[in-house]
């Protein structure tokens, strides 16, 4: 695809594909074929995704409606009827304090892994994503990655903690036994995304450790974390 | 609920934490189970989308961190394409939507006036812009999950001189929210 393919304002191009998608008027097999492409294609899914941004502002008209009580416990019988798996993850989540500890953290992550796994087979997109949970490390900053090794993307939902003023949040990946490797300043706002260069690409795999550092504005000026690491986590396939 | 909030129990949710979503659920199911009812126009058949709604939810929300959208717009997206996509699989057009679910139309309440700033106002400004008929289409598509059949039967056209209004309409919208 190139972006000549957007505009062509006879076939409307990807980007009015992708409005009609969100809009919702296509009929159920052109849905499909969108639904698959959205899927193995990212660059239409953030097309897709910047329609249902713009369009979302329409939907504060759906009412409130209150649901019956029946409904979160037929959801809850198809999603934990399996004793085994549900069994062992409540015993872990009751034992153990929720963002305590990267260690606790993992683990949680390699159940709810396990879980999805469970629940939906994977495919192969989703061969290729990482997650990681940045927990605070004396401090309260929460970030939630999702790295796609595909799209060279990472993207961070950032979950608390405010950045303190005249300061930024720089991201790096940490190999045992090695210097740190930025990856950049982290973009101010709630869902951001940062780009993987090609060389940061190959030392970026399941095991490495994310963190984040508070450094100067514009980032750390040395090349190497200058300022105290205020969250971090593993990485882990999906 | 503030939208970091939910994004918490989103991420929560994603690691596998029951208790979050729980909660996730009684935050965010009466509006999902809305959009559920104004797609559907059946009690019974929202029940059951907002049931399979939620599995999606528990399953997918890792990727609520690769969005650009806000934490309950999210969800919404996720419950307005699952609806949509339902009532498109069905044969039979819905009976009457709203004498089915005794909604008035949507006015928003005081809570969505209340959002209703910044980037929302600007959708409803551009949307002005539009021709009064094309304007309503894209809105009663929206949020009723209208189809381009639906539509054409409705305002007397061909499907594909529909699509091309739509299209149009769209497309002058993108350019309005750009500017």
């Amino acid at each position: 695809m190139s972006p000549a393919d957007d505009i062509s304002p006879d076939t409307g191009g990807d980007d009015i594909l992708a409005a009609e998608y969100v809009v919702g008027v296509l009929p159920a097999d052109e849905r499909r074929e969108v639904a698959a492409r959205i899927e193995r294609d990212p660059t239409f899914a953030r097309l897709v995704d910047g329609w249902e941004v713009r369009l979302s502002p329409l939907g504060s008209a759906y009412p409130e409606v209150a649901v019956p009580a029946a409904v979160k416990a037929a959801i809850d019988r198809r999603l934990f009827a399996t004793p085994a798996p549900s069994a062992a993850r409540a015993s872990l989540w009751s034992s153990l304090a929720f963002w305590r500890g990267l260690a606790a953290a993992a683990a949680a992550i390699a159940v709810a892994i396990a879980v999805a796994y469970f629940v939906a087979p994977p495919s192969d997109q989703s061969a290729q994503r990482y997650v990681a949970s940045l927990a605070p490390q004396q401090s309260d900053v929460h970030y939630f990655v999702v790295y796609d090794a595909r799209t060279q993307d990472i993207g961070l939902s950032h979950v608390t903690g405010a950045r303190p003023e005249g300061r930024d949040f720089e991201l790096w990946v940490i190999e045992e036994g090695k210097d740190p490797i930025s990856v950049g300043v982290i973009p101010v706002g709630q869902s951001v995304h940062l780009a993987v260069a090609q060389a940061l690409r190959d030392r970026i795999a399941a095991g490495a450790i994310f963190a984040i550092s508070l450094e100067p504005p514009g980032g750390s000026p040395t090349g190497q974390p200058t300022g105290p690491v205020v969250a971090s986590g593993d990485l882990h396939n999906v | 609920m503030t939208a970091q909030d939910i994004t918490k129990l989103i991420v929560r949710t994603s690691m596998g934490d029951r208790g979050a979503f729980d909660l996730l659920y009684r935050q965010t199911s009466a509006k999902l189970f809305g959009v559920c009812l104004r797609i559907l126009g059946d009690r019974a058949e929202a029940e059951e989308a907002l049931q399979e709604i939620f599995v999606k939810i528990w399953t997918k929300a890792d990727r609520f961190a690769v969005s650009d959208l806000s934490p309950i717009s999210w969800l919404a997206a996720i419950a307005r394409n699952h609806a949509i996509d339902r009532i498109r699989a069905r044969r039979q057009p819905s009976v009457d939507l709203d004498a089915a679910l005794d909604v008035a139309d949507p006015t928003p309440g005081p809570e969505a006036a209340a959002m209703a700033s910044g980037e929302s106002e600007r959708i409803h400004l551009c949307l002005d812009e539009l021709d009064k008929d094309r304007a309503a289409a894209v809105r009663g598509a929206y949020l009723k999950g209208e189809s381009y059949a639906e539509l054409a039967e409705r305002h007397g056209v061909p499907l594909n001189t529909m699509r091309t209004w739509l299209r149009r309409s769209l497309m002058k919208l993108r350019e309005c929210l750009e500017r």
